[in-house]
């Protein structure tokens, strides 16, 4: 049974429809990148799936909790950690409480024992040592990989990943890819919408394509850039324009 | 020659001391109520209801847009007409006083609450919190570290247009300078201190203001 069950949505912002009768499912494990122009709905179709933004019609199941009951959206939000393009750091807290305070306050963990989970967090993300730093203290890839360690703290089930990279530069994309490597190698679920294709060729299972708000492509990596990437003509020319930057 | 024009006698001293203290206990009372008004108001005008966010206006913008002297005669003089309450000068001070702050107050908060971005409102919402939750915990933290400056210039200009209750009658610091002023003849001198005294209770507080305004100058 899939983790996450997108059933016939429609959404639009006024007059402009982002999806109309859009269906995908994500399973339980594995790495899924989604791959698409700008525009085209992917950043919606992840904060739909965390109930940020509400939809029209259709629904969306995660763990066959519906998204439309706003009694649901916690255990949603708890199951779908979520870090965003733009830096989230709680400005007014150090490092170890922009991670420590949802815990405990949310899930009350014992406040020691969310230190020490914050700690071993930070280790991971190659931030040991940074725990009494300011988010102005730190670089935009340090900012980030401090977001996914927050995002980890509440021990979802997946990520959800929305261009988290696309404001860092090429070596601070790289520390942060690294990190994602290493979670994905722990096999934490992730969604992610990237336009970092060899991330999604060293780390996707899956990779999903949209245009317009449809699904033009999903299939495994191996056969997205072997098969489909030849065969569609659309897909191919994104994929062109992308690697020339 | 300054020797004589310096002399004031122990009566003066005192008289002028208590009329800093009605100063600054109208300006105290009043700026309390002001910001609870302020605070109701301005999260009221941050509601994602239409109606409720401008409902506060109706309030704010008669009071932000005329003068406090023409407030302060229109609820000691004018409500009476139509009410038939006959406010005291201190009470009347004090309504004026505070609604007025209010105003002035709700759009700082309104502002404050408005500046912090809404990514900040969506990372908590992530993370799984309440909207009363991240309203708590991660907004109104931010919103006090961008108000508190602001709300201490506020306070300030609210002492310094406390000096308008001379004028229905109270024994403020300005009225007590005038009457010293005519009784002495010496307008340098009273003068001098009167405006020796507002520096020094403001002038502390435009620093401390100074000071938190740096210490919040953190970027998003």
């Amino acid at each position: 049974m899939p983790m996450i069950e997108v059933k016939n949505i429609r959404k639009s912002f006024g007059s402009n429809t982002v999806f109309d009768d859009f269906s995908v499912n994500f399973d339980q494990s594995g790495v899924t990148v989604i791959l698409g122009p700008s525009g085209t709905g992917k950043s919606t179709l992840l904060r739909c799936i965390n109930g940020l933004e509400t939809i029209d019609a259709g629904d969306i199941l995660v763990d066959s909790l519906s998204v439309k009951e706003k009694r649901n959206l916690r255990e949603i939000r708890l199951a779908c950690g979520m870090v965003f393009q733009q830096t989230t750091l709680f400005p007014h807290l150090d490092v170890l409480e922009n991670l420590v305070i949802s815990p405990v306050k949310i899930q009350k963990m014992d406040r020691k024992e969310a230190v020490d989970k914050a700690r071993a967090l930070l280790d991971k993300v190659g931030l040991g040592g940074r725990e009494h730093s300011k988010h102005n203290e730190l670089s935009g890839g340090e900012q980030q990989r401090i977001a996914i360690a927050r995002a980890m703290m509440m021990n979802p089930r997946a990520l959800l990943l929305d261009e988290i990279t696309s404001a860092l530069d090429p070596e601070m994309t790289a520390e942060v890819l690294r990190i994602l490597e290493k979670l994905a190698g722990d096999g934490v679920v992730m969604l992610a919408v990237t336009h970092e294709i060899s991330f999604a060729q060293r780390v996707a299972d899956r990779v999903i394509f949209l245009e317009k708000g449809n699904l033009v492509a999903d299939a495994s990596v191996d056969d997205f850039f072997s098969g489909i990437k030849s065969n569609n003509e659309r897909i191919a020319r994104f994929l062109q324009n992308i690697s020339q930057g | 020659m300054f020797e004589k024009y310096l002399k004031l006698t122990a009566y003066d001293a005192v008289f002028l001391l208590e009329a800093t203290g009605t100063s600054l206990w109208i300006t105290l009372v009043s700026i309390s109520i002001g910001t609870v008004i302020g605070v109701v108001m301005g999260i009221l005008r941050n509601s994602r209801n239409k109606l409720v966010s401008a409902i506060p206006l109706i309030y704010i913008e008669p009071l932000r847009n005329s003068p406090l002297i023409t407030q302060l005669f229109l609820v000691y003089y004018g409500l009476p007409v139509v009410s038939g309450i006959v406010l005291d000068s201190n009470t009347a001070a004090i309504i004026t006083l505070s609604l007025n702050t209010g105003a002035f107050f709700s759009v700082l908060m309104h502002n404050s609450i408005k500046a912090i971005p809404g990514a900040q409102w969506e990372a908590g919402l992530a993370l799984g919190h309440s909207r009363l939750s991240v309203f708590i915990n991660f907004i109104v933290p931010q919103v006090m570290r961008l108000l508190v400056p602001q709300a201490i210039t506020l306070y300030i200009n609210q002492l310094q247009c406390s000096s308008f209750v001379s004028l229905i009658g109270l024994i403020d610091l300005t009225k007590a300078g005038n009457i010293l002023n005519l009784r002495t003849m010496r307008p340098f001198l009273i003068w001098t201190i009167m405006f020796a005294i507002y520096f020094i209770i403001s002038y502390p507080l435009s620093q401390l203001a100074k000071k938190l305004e740096q210490k919040v100058a953190f970027s998003y």
